[in-house]
């Protein structure tokens, strides 16, 4: 108990989680007896309530915490649907006598492509679509898999997957910043003007929810189904 | 195994956790459910706002963007079109347009589409917009949601009067398409209240036909008195008020237009879809109202004199103002008149009795009760010359007090017939007989036959003996008789030369000239008729008949003096003066006196022949004076109060009392010296 163990699975850092750098079996916060803050990685005895270097509320990994990961994702998941069904962004021209229209992102991406453009669209693709549904699938599979038995590798590769998602939520909204910069600077009253659709907001939504179902995911989880006992036992 | 063992959470640990988990759970889910809620809201609204897909034909569709077009409904977008395909046999094209659900119940059966576009027409330049905005599709339905249809056919052009809102359809018939166009305009007092469309050919009979469209509160004013007429283009007319103009506006001019007035008060209110005619001017329809109503009465009246002028559609006069017109024109054959009138020209001719001043809604029955106690007191119809020349005629209905009582004969088929009288004819040849009779009875002829006669006797007188063997001395009368010889030759040369015929004639002439003048200015006046009749009586009372008496006053003197017993006495007297003036015979003979006499006897027989020629023209003459005084009737008969006209008389008159008092001093002078009638110098 006077040990400080290593604080590898409170922060989810892999390196300090490499099985490598002890040459031993993981140990964990949890294992430990403990309870690690998920803000700033210290580790205090399990009655503590309240982290006192941060502030941050401490609270035990348990997957019963995958409840809100569950929640957030199906909301985001909920307004990705009118995101992409909806229209994203309403163009007018000469006061609407001109043309212009509703287009939603796949309606975008496809008119671009006819128009010849490859690199934009394909931006877009990846950042609209691609992206947001490999968020999906990964925190699904991240959900699911979390406290599940698993190897050192397995549990690694599974931070690692958690990490990207968490690095490229903020950087998800593209879209929505493409249309909130257009809508501001082609404000040009009759001649032009772009207003945001319904989907922005629905896409801007999914994002953040998606960014909140990534945080709420407890990436302690990962590492609470370690094969400790089996390593143990095969180390015994 | 015993290193981690101890580390392991205890489970008061796990139970806050728990707790907390428990806690948290409800909260978060919320937010899915929320996001759920919302997101099937939107998607509910998106559905249910997604309307109704109507698919409309087209024979093309020109411009139609599936996708952008849009469907409008008074310039608001109420759907899009969201495909464009083909019909099975390819002729048309579908157009599936996408309608928002809070109009759609609206689009039944009655609903109609159209593509708009731009159109330069002679009305202008519409819709000019849809060239930067592209065409849309406009429809248009009205707020009642029967039928319900989701199949139309498209129509090839807009209904222009449907967008103007409310309003009443009717149906306009014309012989032939002039006037008539695609929205050509409907005007009323000149403003435009409406328009036309769908021109077509009728199907029961020679007729275009044309959808005409009048917009609220206009619509009101048509009823079944309402008459329509072509404004289109420009006329020029000429008729009793001269010379006139008619150009409407300029886009009338150019596409055509018709203008419609209701002319008179009580028509029955019409439906929709009524079907009017199209006149071909406003005077045509005006005319065309009478007989149009239900208690309008048909007369006819019987005539057999020249009806050249007179047309169907001629109007009807009473006191001046058209009442009615003629609606047809035809012969009567009835052997049971007497010869030469079997044949007559009927004329059937209509009458608003409300022209009459009956109240309106006055039965037929009423109207004609009526006429029939206005002709116990006189009414008679007649044909009369109207209009500036004189040439175009009416059917005129006018007062006779004095004519024989009379009623409407209702028992003729198939309309009453009105007694009718013979015309006061501006036509010189008819009107000459009543001008010859009245001549004839001028007793010229026995003027003139006293006048023969009288030179008949002067001639004996001069070629009996005892006058040839006047003495020489009635020299002293000789030379006063060669005064009055000279003065008879005078009177002889300006009888012959400056000739009273030619006079008489000229005056006659200028009495033409005045009656034409006065037929040219025609008006018909029964006072001035009357006053003329005066006028033409006051010269057969006074100017012949005391010429006449006054000539015949001279012969029966002449007679009187020849059959008295200083006439008697006379070759008595004669040959005591002769003998008297034997001797001066002889110095007057030597002085070629005789041949002298001779010669003046010569010049008397000479002049009495001049006279007796001139009396044989004088029936010409006459009967010049007849055709003249035929003229002065008509002009009598058609003429009023003007003062050129009683002037033109009363020179007439004058000229007429200067050449009979030309006989009169003729007379005189023979009277005076009766024996310079006989010598010449
Ligand atoms: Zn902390």
């Amino acid at each position: 108990m006077s040990e400080i163990p290593d604080l590898a699975d409170a922060t989810g850092d892999p390196a300090a989680a490499e099985p490598g750098a002890h040459g031993g079996p993981v140990l964990t916060a949890h294992r430990a007896g403990l309870i690690g803050c998920r803000s700033c990685g210290r580790v205090w005895p399990p009655e503590t309530r309240e982290c006192a270097r941060c502030g941050e509320g401490l609270v035990p990994p348990d997957r019963r915490g995958l409840q809100a990961v569950w929640a957030w994702l199906f909301a985001g998941m909920i307004f990705y649907i009118p995101a992409n069904v909806m229209p994203m962004m309403n163009t007018s021209s000469l006061g609407g006598l001109g043309g212009g229209g509703d287009s939603t992102i796949i309606g975008g991406i496809l008119q671009l492509v006819h128009h010849g453009e490859i690199f934009i669209p394909l931006v877009i693709f990846v950042a609209s679509v691609m992206v947001p549904i490999g968020k999906f699938i990964a925190i699904i599979w991240l959900a699911l898999v979390a406290g599940k038995p698993a190897t050192h590798e397995e549990a690694h590769s599974r931070l690692k997957i958690y990490e990207v998602v968490e690095f490229i939520g903020r950087w998800s909204m593209i879209d929505v910043f493409v249309v909130a910069i257009l809508s501001a600077l082609v404000q040009l009253g009759f001649l032009v003007s772009i207003k945001p659709g319904p989907a922005a907001a629905s896409f801007a939504l999914s994002v953040a929810f998606t960014m909140l179902a990534a945080q709420s995911f407890d990436p302690r989880l990962i590492w609470r189904g370690l094969p400790l006992r089996r390593r143990k036992d095969v180390n015994e | 195994m015993s290193e981690t063992s101890p580390l392991r959470p205890g489970s008061p640990s796990r139970n806050t956790v728990a707790r907390a988990a428990q806690a948290g759970f409800s909260l978060v889910w919320l937010v899915p459910i929320l996001a759920l809620v919302v997101t099937l809201g939107l998607a509910w609204n998106a559905f249910s706002g997604r309307g109704e897909l109507i698919t409309v034909e087209f024979s093309d569709a020109t411009g139609i963007t599936p996708g952008v077009t849009a469907l409008r409904f008074r310039e608001v977008t109420v759907g899009k079109v969201e495909g464009v395909a083909f019909t099975e046999d390819l002729r048309n094209v579908l157009v599936s347009i996408r309608v928002q659900p809070d109009v759609a119940p609206y689009i039944d059966d009655k609903a109609e589409f159209w593509i708009v576009r731009p159109v330069v027409s002679a009305q202008g330049i519409s819709r000019l917009d849809t060239v930067l905005s592209g065409v849309f599709i406009e429809g248009f339905w009205d707020a009642t949601t029967e039928q319900k249809q989701t199949h139309f056919v498209g129509q090839d052009q807009p209904t222009l009067a449907r967008m103007a809102g409310e309003g009443t359809w009717f149906v306009l018939s014309s012989p032939g398409a002039k006037g008539l166009a695609e929205g050509a305009p409907i005007t009323f007092r000149g403003l435009e209240v409406g328009r036309m469309q769908n021109l077509r050919l009728s199907e029961s009979d020679e007729t275009v036909l044309a959808d005409v469209f009048i917009e609220a509160p206009h619509d009101q004013r048509l009823t079944s008195a309402t008459v329509f007429w072509d404004t289109s283009g420009f006329s020029v007319s000429l008729g009793a008020q001269g010379l006139s103009l008619n150009v409407a506006s300029l886009s009338q001019l150019v596409q055509g237009g018709v203008a419609f007035s209701t002319m008179a008060a009580g028509g029955a209110p019409v439906e929709s879809g009524h079907l009017f005619r199209l006149q071909p001017d406003e005077e045509t329809a005006r005319a065309s109202l009478f007989g149009s109503a239900e208690d309008d009465i048909r007369l006819s009246i019987l005539v057999d004199n020249d009806l050249s002028g007179l047309t169907t559609d001629s109007d009807v006069v009473y006191e001046g103002l058209t009442v009615g017109r003629v609606t047809d024109l035809g012969v009567d054959i009835d052997e049971s008149r007497p010869d030469g009138e079997e044949v007559r020209q009927r004329i059937t001719f209509v009458i608003a009795p409300s022209r009459l001043g009956l109240e309106p809604g006055a039965t037929q029955d009423e109207a004609l009760s009526f006429l029939q106690d206005r002709v116990a007191k006189g009414l008679r119809a007649r044909v009369s010359s109207s209009g500036f020349l004189g040439i175009s005629k009416v059917v005129a209905l006018v007062e006779q007090p004095l004519a024989p009582p009379d009623r409407i004969d209702t028992d003729t088929k198939p309309y009453p017939t009105i007694p009718s009288i013979p015309p006061e004819v501006s036509d010189l040849s008819a009107s000459a007989e009543g001008l010859f009779t009245r001549l004839g009875s001028l007793n010229l002829e026995g003027l003139l036959q006293s006048a023969t006669n009288m030179m008949d006797a002067v001639t004996q007188v001069a070629a009996s003996p005892d006058t040839q063997a006047i003495p020489s001395s009635l020299r002293a009368t000789l030379d006063e008789t060669q005064a009055a010889v000279a003065d008879l030759k005078a009177m002889t040369q300006e009888l012959r030369d400056a000739n009273a015929a030619a006079n008489l004639a000229r005056a006659l002439d200028e009495a033409a000239q005045a009656a034409e003048a006065v037929r040219l200015a025609a008006a018909d006046v029964p006072e001035m008729v009357v006053q003329m009749d005066e006028a033409a009586q006051a010269i057969e009372e006074f100017g012949f008949a005391e010429i006449s008496a006054e000539a015949e006053g001279i012969l029966s003197d002449l007679r009187a003096m020849l059959g008295s017993k200083d006439a008697e006495e006379l070759p008595r007297n004669l040959s005591d003066t002769l003998q008297a003036a034997s001797g001066l015979l002889n110095d007057l003979r030597d002085g070629n006196a005789a041949g002298s006499l001779n010669q003046t006897l010569d010049s008397t027989r000479v002049a009495a022949d001049e006279i007796a020629k001139a009396a044989e023209s004088l029936p010409e003459l006459a009967e010049r004076f007849q055709r003249l005084a035929t003229r002065a009737e008509v002009v009598i008969a058609a003429y009023g109060g003007d003062g050129a006209f009683n002037q033109q008389a009363r020179s007439m008159m004058n000229e007429l009392s200067r050449a009979a008092s030309a006989f009169g001093s003729l007379a005189r002078t023979i009277e005076r010296n009766p024996r310079a009638f006989i010598l010449g110098r």
